[in-house]
C-alpha cells in the first residue's frame, strides 16, 4: 500500500515537472501556477521518499527493496539509514535533493521572474530525466513477488553513523552542482542582461562545494575506521570520481571570486559551472555501472549504467552544445599583469583543470586500455601520488601568497616580511626535519602546510585589525579557509609519510612496548549488542604516569547477514593515533597490527576549518 | 604590457604545464600499472617471474588451508584454471571460500603467486541461495551473484 502511494507520488511529481515545461506559445502559465507546480512537484517527490522511509521503518517486506536491504532486528537508525543504502533508493534519494534544490531556490532567487522560470525549467527537466531513470530502471517500489516473513538485511558494512549520512551529504554536493548547472546554461539563454545569476552562482557552487567535502571527509574518515587498513585514502576509483568535481568545484569557487575584481570571465565560469555537474553524473555513472574494477564497487547492472551514460551524454552535450553556440560574447580584456591576483587565480584554475584531467586519465585508463587492447590492468595508488601531487604542488605555493597579491597592481604590500618569513620558515622546517627522519616528500609537505597558515597568519595580522565580530571573521574568510588547508597538508603529509606499522601475535596478559608506551592485553569481551555481537580485545595504553586509555579493536559478527566486519580500536591524540586492528587467532595467540598514524586529527581538523569557511561564505552572501 | 603578450604568456605557461603532467602520466603509467588477470588468461600468458600482478577470482571451494597464525594458502578458480596464492597476513573480512577477491603479489616460476594484498568485494547484495533461487524463478534476481 505504502509503496503504491510512493510510486503514485513519484508519478504524479514527474507529470507536474512536465507541465511545467509546456513552451510559452502552447500554455501560459501565470508565474504563480509555474511555481505552484513546482513546488507541489518538491512535495510529491518528497512524499515518494517519505513513504519508501516509512515502508522501511516498518519494515513492509512486501517491497522488494525493503526486503532486500532491511531486517527488522535492526536498530531504528540503520532502518531508515536503508532508505539509502541501496542503488534504488539512493537514486530517489538524488532525485528527492534535484527538486528540493530548485524549490529552495525559488524562494531564495532575487533575480528577475523570466530568469528563474527559465532556470526552474532547467532544474525540472533534470528532474523528469532521472525520475524517467528511477521508474525504468530502479524503481524502488516493486513489489516483492515472494511473500516473505524477513529481510535480508543491510550490508554490516554499511551499519556504521558515520556511513549513514555520508551519502545524503555526498549527494547534497553532487546535486547541488545540478542548479549550478542551470544558472549556468539559463544565463546562457536568457536575452535580459541581468547580472544577479553570478551571484547566485557563487551561493550556490559554495554550498554544493561545502556538503561534497563533508561527504567525502566522512566517507573517509568512515573508511579509516572500518576498513582497518590503517589509512584514509586509497585512490580507489569510488574515491576519485568524488575528487573530480570537488576540484571543478574548487575552481569554480575561486573563478567567481575573479568577478569581485574588474573582469566577468563568465565563459570560463558557464564552463566550469557546467563540467562540475557533468563530473557528478560521470561520476555516478562509473559508480554505479560497475565498469570500473574498483574494490568497494558496488553492485552492477548494464542496463542501468547504460543509462546513465545516457543521461551523462544529454545532459553534458546539451550543456556544452548551448556553450558553444550562445557562449557570452562581451570581451572584457583580461588584467593579468603577471603578478595580480586574477593571474594568480588563472593559474590555480590551470593547474586544478591539470590535476582533474590526470585522475580522469587514471581513472577510465583501465577501461580505455581493456577496450583496446583486451588487457585488463589497475592503476593504483602510486600513479596518483607520483603525478597528483606534483601538479598541485605549485598551486599549493601559489595559495599561501595568492590572498595578498592585489587586483589591480603589481604590487606586494610589504613584500619583504613574507620573504623573511618565509625563508626563516624553511630554515626552521629543514633543520627540524634532518634532526629527525629526513624524508623528502615530508619536508615539502611540511614547508607548503606550515607556510600557507603562517603565510595567512602575516596577512591577517598585517590588513586587519582583530575584533570579535562577525565582520571580521567574514573579512578574514578566504584566509581561514586556506589555513584549513595548511592544517590539513600536514596532517596528509605526515600521517602518509611517517605512518609505522607494527606486527604482533599476542596472548591475553602480554605486553609489548611502542614509542615509550606499553600496550598490554587485558581481556577478550564478548557482548551482544541489538544487530550483532562484538567481540573486543581490550588493552590499556600505559605510560610512566599510569593507564591512558583504553583500546578495544575487535570484530562483529552480524548474524542476519552472517558477515564479520573488522572494528579498528583507536586511540585519538593531537599528535597521533594509535590504531590497531585484530586478526585472526591460532592456540589463543592473536594477531595484533598497529599502525601508528601521526597527525591524523589535523587532516579532520583542516576539513572542519574549511567546512567552517564555506558556511561564513554563504552567510557573507 | 600589451594584452596580446599577456595572453600569449598565459598560453604559454599552460602548455608548459600541460606539457609537465603530460610527462608526468606518461612516465608514470608505464611504471605504476598493475595488469589483472583471471587464472586461466595467466596461465596462458606465460609472464616471466617476480612481476607484479593483480588476479581475481573466487576462492576455490575447500582449498584454503591455514598453515600458522596469519600465514595462508588458496586457490582462486575461474571455474576452469586454479592458481595457488600464498599469503602472509590478515585477510579481510569478507573472505570466504567461494567469495569473489582480487589478490596484488608476485608470480613466481612455478605460476602460483606470492601475495602481498588480498581484497575481497564489498557489495551491497547478498542472500542466502535458498531465497535467491526462489527469485531467480520469478527473474526478479538479475544480478551477476555467483
Amino acid at each position: 500500500m505504502i509503496s503504491l502511494i510512493g510510486f503514485s507520488a513519484l508519478c504524479l511529481s514527474s507529470i507536474f515537472s512536465c507541465i511545467v515545461l509546456i513552451p510559452k506559445s502552447i500554455l501560459q502559465i501565470k508565474i504563480k501556477y509555474f511555481l505552484f507546480f513546482i513546488r507541489s512537484s518538491t512535495f510529491l517527490v518528497c512524499l515518494s521518499f517519505l513513504s519508501l522511509i516509512f515502508a522501511y521503518v516498518t519494515s513492509d517486506f512486501s517491497n522488494f527493496n525493503v526486503f532486500q536491504n532491511s531486517h527488522s532486528e535492526k536498530p531504528l537508525i540503520y532502518k531508515i539509514t536503508g532508505a539509502w543504502g541501496n542503488h534504488e533508493g539512493s537514486i530517489l534519494l538524488w532525485v528527492c535533493m534535484i527538486s528540493i534544490y530548485g524549490f529552495i531556490y525559488s524562494l531564495l532567487s532575487k533575480s528577475l521572474d523570466s530568469f528563474k522560470i527559465l532556470v526552474l525549467k532547467i532544474q525540472s527537466s533534470l528532474f523528469i530525466i532521472f525520475c524517467f531513470f528511477i521508474i525504468f530502471t530502479s524503481n524502488p517500489f516493486l513489489v516483492n513477488s515472494v511473500i516473505v516473513e524477513e529481510g535480508l538485511g543491510l550490508n554490516p558494512i554499511l551499519q556504521d553513523p558515520a556511513l549513514a549520512i555520508h551519502p545524503p551529504m555526498l549527494y547534497l554536493g553532487y546535486v547541488g552542482f545540478s542548479l549550478v548547472f542551470s544558472l549556468a546554461i539559463a544565463s546562457l539563454l536568457k536575452t535580459e542582461s541581468d547580472q544577479m545569476w553570478v551571484l547566485e552562482t557563487q551561493k550556490w557552487s559554495i554550498i554544493s562545494w561545502g556538503f561534497l567535502t563533508a561527504g567525502i571527509a566522512l566517507g573517509s574518515y568512515w573508511a579509516y575506521y572500518e576498513l582497518g587498513w590503517g589509512g584514509w585514502w586509497f585512490w580507489d576509483p569510488v574515491e576519485n570520481i568524488s575528487l573530480m568535481p570537488w576540484i571543478a568545484g574548487l575552481a569554480l569557487v575561486h573563478s567567481l571570486l575573479m568577478i569581485k575584481g574588474e573582469q566577468a570571465i563568465q565563459r570560463w565560469i558557464v564552463f566550469l559551472s557546467i563540467l562540475c555537474f557533468s563530473l557528478s553524473i560521470l561520476g555516478t555513472f562509473l559508480v554505479r555501472s560497475g565498469i570500473l574494477t574498483s574494490v568497494h564497487s558496488f553492485a552492477a547492472d548494464a542496463s542501468r549504467g547504460l543509462f546513465i551514460l545516457l543521461i551523462f551524454f544529454v545532459t553534458t552535450g546539451f550543456g556544452f552544445l548551448v556553450f558553444l553556440i550562445k557562449s557570452p560574447t562581451k570581451k572584457n580584456d583580461l588584467n593579468l599583469l603577471l603578478i595580480n591576483k586574477t593571474s594568480a587565480l588563472i593559474i590555480n584554475n590551470i593547474l586544478m583543470m591539470i590535476a582533474v584531467l590526470t585522475i580522469l586519465i587514471g581513472t577510465i585508463y583501465p577501461i580505455i586500455i581493456e577496450v583496446l587492447t583486451n588487457t585488463r590492468i589497475s592503476v593504483g595508488g602510486p600513479y596518483f601520488n607520483s603525478t597528483v601531487l606534483p601538479i598541485l604542488l605549485p598551486g599549493f605555493l601559489l595559495m599561501s601568497v595568492a590572498p595578498v597579491l592585489s587586483w589591480q597592481t603589481n604590487k606586494i604590500k610589504k613584500f619583504r616580511v613574507y620573504v623573511i618569513c618565509f625563508l626563516i620558515l624553511s630554515l626552521i622546517i629543514t633543520i627540524q626535519s634532518y634532526l629527525t627522519t629526513f624524508n623528502p616528500w615530508g619536508l615539502i609537505g611540511l614547508l607548503l602546510g606550515s607556510w600557507i597558515i603562517v603565510g595567512s597568519l602575516i596577512s591577517v595580522i598585517l590588513r586587519y585589525k582583530f575584533s570579535f565580530t562577525s565582520k571580521y571573521i567574514k573579512s578574514i574568510n578566504s584566509f581561514t579557509a586556506h589555513i584549513g588547508v595548511g592544517v590539513m597538508i600536514i596532517g596528509v603529509t605526515y600521517s602518509s609519510v611517517y605512518q609505522k606499522e607494527f606486527n604482533f601475535n599476542m596472548q591475553i596478559g602480554d605486553e609489548i612496548t611502542i614509542e615509550n608506551q606499553l600496550l598490554k592485553f587485558d581481556e577478550i569481551k564478548i557482548v551482544d549488542q541489538e544487530n550483532y555481537q562484538s567481540l573486543r580485545a581490550v588493552f590499556s595504553l600505559i605510560n610512566n604516569n599510569g593507564i591512558i586509555s583504553y583500546i578495544d579493536p575487535g570484530k562483529n559478527y552480524y548474524p542476519v547477514s552472517k558477515m564479520i566486519t573488522t572494528e579498528a580500536g583507536i586511540y585519538h591524540a593531537w599528535l597521533k593515533d594509535i590504531y590497531i586492528t585484530l586478526g585472526s587467532e591460532t592456540d589463543n595467540q592473536w594477531f595484533i597490527k598497529v599502525y601508528i598514524n601521526p597527525l591524523v586529527s589535523f587532516i579532520w581538523i583542516g576539513v572542519f576549518i574549511m567546512i567552517f569557511a564555506s558556511i561564513v561564505a554563504v552567510i557573507k552572501k | 604590457m600589451s594584452l596580446r603578450f599577456q595572453r600569449l604568456i598565459l598560453i604559454l605557461l599552460t602548455l608548459i604545464m600541460l606539457g609537465a603532467a603530460l610527462l608526468l602520466i606518461l612516465f608514470n603509467t608505464k611504471q605504476n600499472i598493475v595488469f589483472f588477470y583471471t587464472p586461466s588468461e595467466l596461465l596462458e600468458n606465460n609472464i616471466a617471474p617476480d612481476k607484479k600482478l593483480r588476479i581475481g577470482g573466487y576462492v576455490k571451494k575447500s582449498s584454503f588451508v591455514k598453515k600458522s597464525l596469519n600465514n595462508y594458502e588458496f586457490k582462486i578458480t575461474d571455474n576452469t584454471n586454479d592458481i595457488v596464492i600464498f599469503y602472509k597476513g590478515m585477510l579481510p573480512d569478507l573472505f570466504r571460500e567461494e567469495q569473489g577477491i582480487v589478490v596484488e603479489g608476485l608470480i613466481d616460476k612455478n605460476n602460483n603467486i606470492v601475495a602481498s594484498k588480498v581484497y575481497a568485494k564489498h557489495d551491497e547484495n547478498y542472500m542466502p541461495a535458498s531465497i535467491k533461487k526462489e527469485l531467480e524463478k520469478n527473474n526478479q534476481w538479475k544480478k551477476n551473484y555467483k
